[in-house]
């Protein structure tokens, strides 16, 4: 396994969302081997790496969530309000009679402006976000690198086809008929502790 | 792990409607956008492994860790013969337990490798940070220099394969080292 090549799938994104700029957050990123991907958590001096291989993946999961459009709302506020403030300072006179002073405030508030609108620009073009978790056997681990909808759904597209190759192809209708037999046997045993008994609520579980 | 799927947000098992679908499907509780691709992993059962079976015949060879228990296969390590309990298979090669937890602390089975230190990253962060607050780099310096040279050959980053930190990280501990010693060789000049 000497010299084992990966490419890279995703770039590193921060673990956490509100910790997104603290200095020592853990980064994540995902990497493409042989018959296995690999989930690269990157904490500033070590890295951990965990395999899922490709005949070992269960199910893939991605659910949309609203922080894209919570983050658009709250970055088009702060530049509605740092317009508005540039708008109601700048004096009413031509730009030759303006001061120093008012020229450098000016030049400021609107660099900050200007920043805020590319952060906007960028979040909107990036498209709506998600959450991913990929499941095996023995875990279920969320992805936080898979967090934007679009560039998950190309990923997938890329992975899709190397787990059909490792395990075999499956139609929608054996999915639905063979997850009816699934419930079937599993509500003949005797019931397992579910999320509404107090248990620890599984993700993808 | 149930054969069943919850929905991430409102933990309602899931029976039908998202699998597999091309584009995000409503929870059929929360209304969620999901999109849940199976694949036949998920129905495959775990099957147990075979027990060891007893030796049966005189001469048979025997387990080195249950004598009483027929041989099935070598180590891959140490080349113990091992029964079906001992056996250990990953990677397609055969282990004993002993070989299998050698060989993920050393390093020495690549697939069970799963954390590695980045001394790159530790001799960049010796060299740059201190910087903010020059007079630390007369410690600092020497440091870097130490973890550069003496983890040089450590080994790296799985995905991340060249040293090119630990070259900008050499190289600007040997700058410092050199403005120190100027400045230290201009002060004794000047006091002498």
């Amino acid at each position: 396994m000497a010299g084992l090549k990966y490419k890279r799938l995703t770039r590193d994104r921060a673990a956490g969302r509100f910790i997104a700029f603290t200095f020592t957050q853990t980064r994540s990123s995902l990497w493409l081997g042989d018959d296995h991907i690999l989930f690269v958590e990157n904490s500033g001096f070590t890295e951990t790496y965990k395999r899922f291989y490709f005949r070992d993946i269960q199910t893939i999961g991605l659910q949309q969530t609203k922080r894209g459009r919570i983050w658009n709302i709250i970055l088009g506020i702060f530049t509605a309000i740092f317009l508005a403030i540039i708008i109601t300072m700048l004096p009413k006179s031509s730009p030759a009679h303006w001061s120093g002073d008012t020229i450098a405030g000016g030049v400021a508030l609107g660099s900050i402006w200007a920043l805020f609108v590319l952060i906007l620009m960028l979040n909107v073009f990036a498209g709506p976000t998600c959450k991913s978790f990929i499941r095996t056997a023995v875990q279920t681990e969320e992805i936080p690198s898979f967090c934007r909808l679009r560039q998950t759904r190309k990923v997938l597209a890329k992975i899709r086809p190397l787990i059909v190759a490792a395990q075999g192809q499956i139609t929608v209708e054996e999915v639905s008929a063979r997850m009816q037999e699934t419930t079937t046997g599993v509500a003949a045993q005797p019931s397992a502790p579910t999320p509404a008994d107090g248990a620890a609520p599984p993700i993808l579980s | 792990m149930n054969p069943v799927i919850y929905c991430p947000k409102c933990q309602t098992r899931l029976l039908d409607g998202v699998f597999n679908r091309a584009e995000l499907e409503p929870c059929p509780n929360c209304a969620a956008p999901l999109q849940i691709e199976v694949f036949p992993a998920f129905f495959r059962k775990i099957t147990p492994g075979p027990p060891a079976q007893a030796v049966m015949l005189e001469g048979e060879s025997s387990c080195f860790f249950h004598p009483q228990k027929k041989a099935v296969v070598p180590c891959g390590g140490c080349g113990r013969f091992l029964c079906a309990l001992c056996d250990c298979e990953f990677a397609g090669e055969h282990f004993c337990p002993a070989c299998l937890e050698t060989g993920k602390s050393k390093g020495r089975i690549k697939a069970l490798d799963n954390s590695r230190t980045r001394y790159d990253s530790i001799a960049l962060a010796l060299a740059l940070l201190p910087v903010l607050i020059f007079y630390f780099t007369l410690i600092t310096a020497p440091m870097t220099l130490f973890v550069a040279i003496r983890y040089w050959k450590a080994p790296r980053s799985v995905v991340r394969r060249t040293r090119i930190r630990f070259s900008i990280a050499l190289l600007i501990a040997l700058v410092q080292i050199v403005g120190w010693s100027i400045f230290i060789i201009n002060l004794a000049a000047k006091k002498s």
